[in-house]
């Protein structure tokens, strides 16, 4: 009987010694992301001790940086900023996540889906939103203040052009960061915790203070830490509220560095304190959420206690539909009301409502159909290109497959690290010089995107691969298929979804990305985000809504088509359980 | 003959040696079972003979080819085995049928004849109806069933085997163990089987190979490790036993650390320095008066613990010299607590170990 199994024994066909790329593969990699990770930051150090006039190294940018007051207004302002908006942030969102997780508020689960959503509106639409609603002389609110009341037009009772103006107007864009997380943590409190305490005498409200609070602590503060990392380094909202308001932050002032005459040198040093400022703050964050004694394990306990609200319900319900209406619905309505008026004061009637907008937008203003190429020409450019590296990286990480591997996933995280603003005087002077020049081309744009998004769809790419068990190739493997045999027939359809994700989600975040985008386009490669930035100093709010609608719509059309195409593995591979 | 062969096979990650030197050689349709605790460098041995890690030393061969050295090694792909995984790793995006027919069609076999074997196989399982079901849709048994067909439809030439039923519950677990043996005598492929129950191991194997700290402690067939353990960790890994320390009386007898002898029947002592002798918890015989048959291998003890567990009672009696025996007896010698017993070791149910 044995022998007889022994002559039949299948031997696999055309066994070959196979070509081993992982060396090969590894050394592409780590040469392509050295370049689009160090090399901006290297040229920015290096410029930061060239002079602007002539050569040879000095510390006079450095000099400039601690003498100049304008600099350190700035510095001093983006700071103060981002701090009053780290707390308005928190002070909104805590309350909120704790309503929507914990208690029997009507409508959480629409509540959260609205506050979800919200991450989609790039920050500066929402800025101009606000300029929309709340401009001294021309916001919608200041007018139906001046009707109602009868004053005259020189009165208002909001000025968005304002230090607080800025900082509200940021924050509430940045508070789903705040919101999303904490809603989470408090997910993942287990209620027997919380019964715990309950049982051993602790009132609800002790219970709350002593329990439920400390544990989602650091999700409020990591959440926090993002928002004021956001604010911090966003350019968008403070070039859109703080220059008519007449003030710098310091990310429109590098900008402006980057004006005739530019002081590239003394752009460089200014970037990189924001850049170190950034490391610092990300630490904080992960040593914060790192903290393994606070870390909710999640899993057998239970679902999270629901408190009953009672006759604290209606307050309650005011308190959520007024953030709300602030933060999502009237943005929203600005933004489709001005997008179909003539004008931003128009009533709305039959006779106000008008296509102009459109009709300038689509076909009369030059730039739009350059730029709309030029936004998902990159923009699907970017995916695929992010999509693919973050793949191999991380099928090279998690998989061991080399040693030292571990170094690229390092690199491959680190623009997370990287201020757009900073990244983008980086790569202006790494690229827009004789020997490249990149500057004035799409690819310019396109390697900033890819370092810009590399992080995310690392991360989204290395989770899913650890989803992956490694038993599943490995049986592909001794069952006799090759590494790249198994890759093809069980690692990538198994990925599938998770790639369609992550694609998704570096496209949404490539078009509307503005920070690096401003230092590095021309007239040639302008890009949706940056003519409605254009067109925003121009004063064209119409066509800047229906630009902005547009590119929501294919935000979402984008989600929508990926989620249903079964080729694409939307729902396909969830319906097999 | 010997168709497997590990000669010298080492293997270590950075400064940490798990494999350390492994001999071993099995014959062609045998069974053999590496059992020891976690961390004993089992599985490590096991992906070792599979092609997953490369060896830092040493060779293994297969019929006399060499398939693994420090300087080459075929992949896995290359070496026409076939292994099941801990976690069973069925494809998730493929149904039954597809799983176990995907080795088949790597070999580029007509489909006429893929399906034939798929089917022989799903047959021999009891998987015939459930053929177009996802893995997710399938009980864990069947889940390894499953596992099962796909790793033997290939006809390997070498079968292995990584823990593959620690995923199951317990009676579950029992029913499989007696389903690998019933399909090993049915197929006899070559079997490399890794586990840590040694009454799996007991079940299953032709050859127990026991394995701590990346060596082989013993290898032999089930009788001889449970029998004639010849470490102390052997003793004690395999069945309930009681380590009594002492010193060499002379070839054949122990002279414990109450002044007890111990005569033993089979091992032999260490040669000089201490020595232990190994008896099992249900060979020693139990009584509360002095035995009269016997006058060697007997002493005195009072019960610390005595609890009754419904076949048998459980004894935790401390002798002289400080150690403490443990020890069943039937139901009707019910002893209380803080009484004084007597404890005949017989000489024959006590082997005496060098090591």
């Amino acid at each position: 009987m044995t022998s007889d199994i022994q002559v039949q024994a299948l031997p696999v066909q055309g066994r070959r010694r196979s070509i081993d790329f992982s060396w090969p593969t590894f050394a592409l990699l780590t040469l392509v992301l050295s370049v689009l990770v160090l090399l901006p930051l290297f040229w920015l150090v290096y410029y930061s001790f060239r002079s602007d006039t002539g050569a040879g190294a000095t510390f006079a940018n450095y000099i400039a940086l601690v003498a100049d007051p304008t600099l350190l207004r700035a510095y001093g302002l983006a700071i103060g900023m981002a701090l009053a908006v780290g707390v308005l942030a928190c002070i909104i969102a805590t309350p909120m996540a704790w309503l929507v997780a914990r208690t029997d508020l009507p409508g959480r689960r629409t509540i959260r889906m609205l506050v979800t959503a919200s991450f989609v509106t790039p920050p500066f639409l929402g800025a101009i939103a606000y300029e929309i609603l709340a401009a001294p002389n021309s916001g919608i609110v200041n007018i139906m203040y001046r009707s109602v009341f009868g004053l005259e037009a020189s009165e208002y009772l909001v000025n968005i052009y304002t230090f607080s103006g800025l900082v509200f107007a940021i924050a509430c864009f940045t508070f789903p960061y705040v919101f999303t997380l904490v809603a989470n943590a408090l997910d993942k409190v287990p209620s027997d915790l919380e019964d715990a305490s309950s049982i051993l005498g602790g009132k609800s409200m002790t219970t709350l203070r002593k329990v439920t609070i400390p544990l989602v602590l650091p999700a409020m503060l990591a959440g926090t830490l993002i928002a004021i990392l956001q604010a911090l380094t966003m350019f968008g909202s403070p070039a859109i509220l703080a220059l008519p308001a007449g003030f710098h932050v310091i990310t429109t002032k590098i900008w402006s560095l980057f004006q005739f005459p530019p002081r590239l040198g003394l752009a460089a040093a200014a970037a990189l304190p924001l850049l170190i400022i950034t490391v610092i703050l990300l630490r904080a964050q992960k040593s914060i959420l790192g903290r393994k004694g606070y870390t909710v394990l999640g899993g057998k306990s239970g679902t999270p206690r629901i408190t009953e609200l009672g006759p604290w319900k209606w307050p309650a319900i005011a308190f959520v539909f007024c953030v709300l209406s602030l933060t999502i619905i009237l943005p929203y309505l600005a933004i489709l009301k001005t997008a179909f008026t003539g004008t931003v004061g128009d009533p709305i009637n039959l006779s106000t409502l008008t296509l102009s907008h459109w009709r300038f937008v689509l076909f009369e203003f030059s730039a739009t159909q350059l730029a709309l190429r030029n936004t998902f020409l990159l923009g699907f450019l970017t995916a695929t290109a992010v999509t693919a590296i973050a793949l191999i990286v991380s099928y090279l990480v998690i998989r061991r497959s080399v040693p030292g591997s571990g170094f690229l996933g390092v690199l491959a995280t680190a623009p997370v690290a990287i201020p757009g603003i900073v990244l983008g005087v980086g790569l202006f002077l790494s690229y827009a010089n004789p020997t490249f020049q990149l500057y004035g081309t799409i690819w310019i744009l396109l390697i900033a995107f890819m370092t810009i998004e590399l992080p995310a769809g690392y991360q989204q790419m290395s989770s899913a691969f650890s989803g992956v068990h490694p038993e599943l190739e490995e049986a592909g493997r001794i069952v006799g298929a090759s590494r790249l045999r198994t890759l093809w027939d069980i690692t990538a359809p198994l990925l599938r979804t998770s790639v369609v994700a992550a694609w998704c989600f570096v496209f949404v975040g490539t078009i509307r990305e503005l920070s690096a985008t401003i230092l590095l386009t021309t007239a040639n490669t302008k890009l949706v985000s940056v003519i409605i930035y254009d067109l925003n100093e121009s004063g064209d709010l119409g066509a800047i809504c229906v630009l902005g609608i547009i590119l929501l719509a294919a935000s979402f059309a984008v989600v929508f088509v990926a989620n249903r195409v079964p080729v694409l593995g939307g729902s396909q591979m969830n319906t097999r359980g | 003959m010997a168709f497997l062969e590990l000669d010298g096979l080492t293997k270590s990650y950075g400064p940490l040696t798990v494999v350390k030197g492994v001999n071993l050689s099995v014959d062609k349709g045998k069974l053999v079972c590496l059992l020891g605790p976690s961390g004993c460098g089992k599985t490590t041995t096991l992906r070792l003979i599979a092609g997953f890690v490369p060896a830092n030393a040493g060779e293994i061969r297969v019929g006399g080819k060499t398939i693994s050295s420090a300087h080459s090694t075929v992949p896995p792909e290359g070496r026409n085995m076939s292994m099941i995984f801990q976690s069973y790793a069925l494809w998730p995006h493929m149904t039954v049928f597809e799983n176990v027919a995907y080795g088949l069609k790597l070999r580029r076999l007509p489909q006429s004849e893929v399906t034939k074997s798929v089917r022989t196989i799903l047959s021999a399982t009891q998987l015939l109806p459930l053929e177009n079901r996802y893995p997710g849709e399938l009980s864990g048994g069947q889940q390894q069933r499953v596992s099962l067909a796909r790793a033997l439809v290939i006809k390997p030439e070498i079968l292995l085997l990584d823990e593959p039923l620690s995923n199951l519950d317990a009676n579950l677990r029992e029913e499989m163990r007696f389903e690998i043996r019933r399909l090993h005598d049915e197929f006899r492929y070559t079997t490399v089987y890794v586990t840590h129950d040694q009454a799996e191991a007991m079940t299953t194997a032709d050859m127990i190979v026991v394995m701590n700290d990346g060596r082989i402690e013993q290898a032999g067939s089930p009788e001889d490790i449970y029998e004639r353990p010849e470490t102390e960790f052997v003793a004690r890994f395999i069945g309930g036993t009681n380590i009594l320390s002492g010193t060499r009386g002379d070839k054949h007898s122990v002279i414990g650390e109450g002044g007890l002898v111990l005569r033993c029947g089979s091992g032999s002592t260490a040669a000089s320095g201490k020595t232990a002798v190994s008896v099992r918890h249900h060979d020693i015989e139990l009584s509360s008066a002095k035995p009269k048959s016997a006058d060697t291998n007997v002493t005195v003890g009072t019960v610390t613990r005595q609890i009754y567990l419904g076949s048998h009672r459980d004894y935790l009696v401390s002798i002289a010299g400080g150690e403490t025996v443990r020890t069943v007896a039937p139901v009707n010698v019910a002893i209380p607590v803080g009484q004084e017993v007597w404890l005949h070791f017989p000489p024959e149910k006590c082997r005496a170990l060098a090591q």
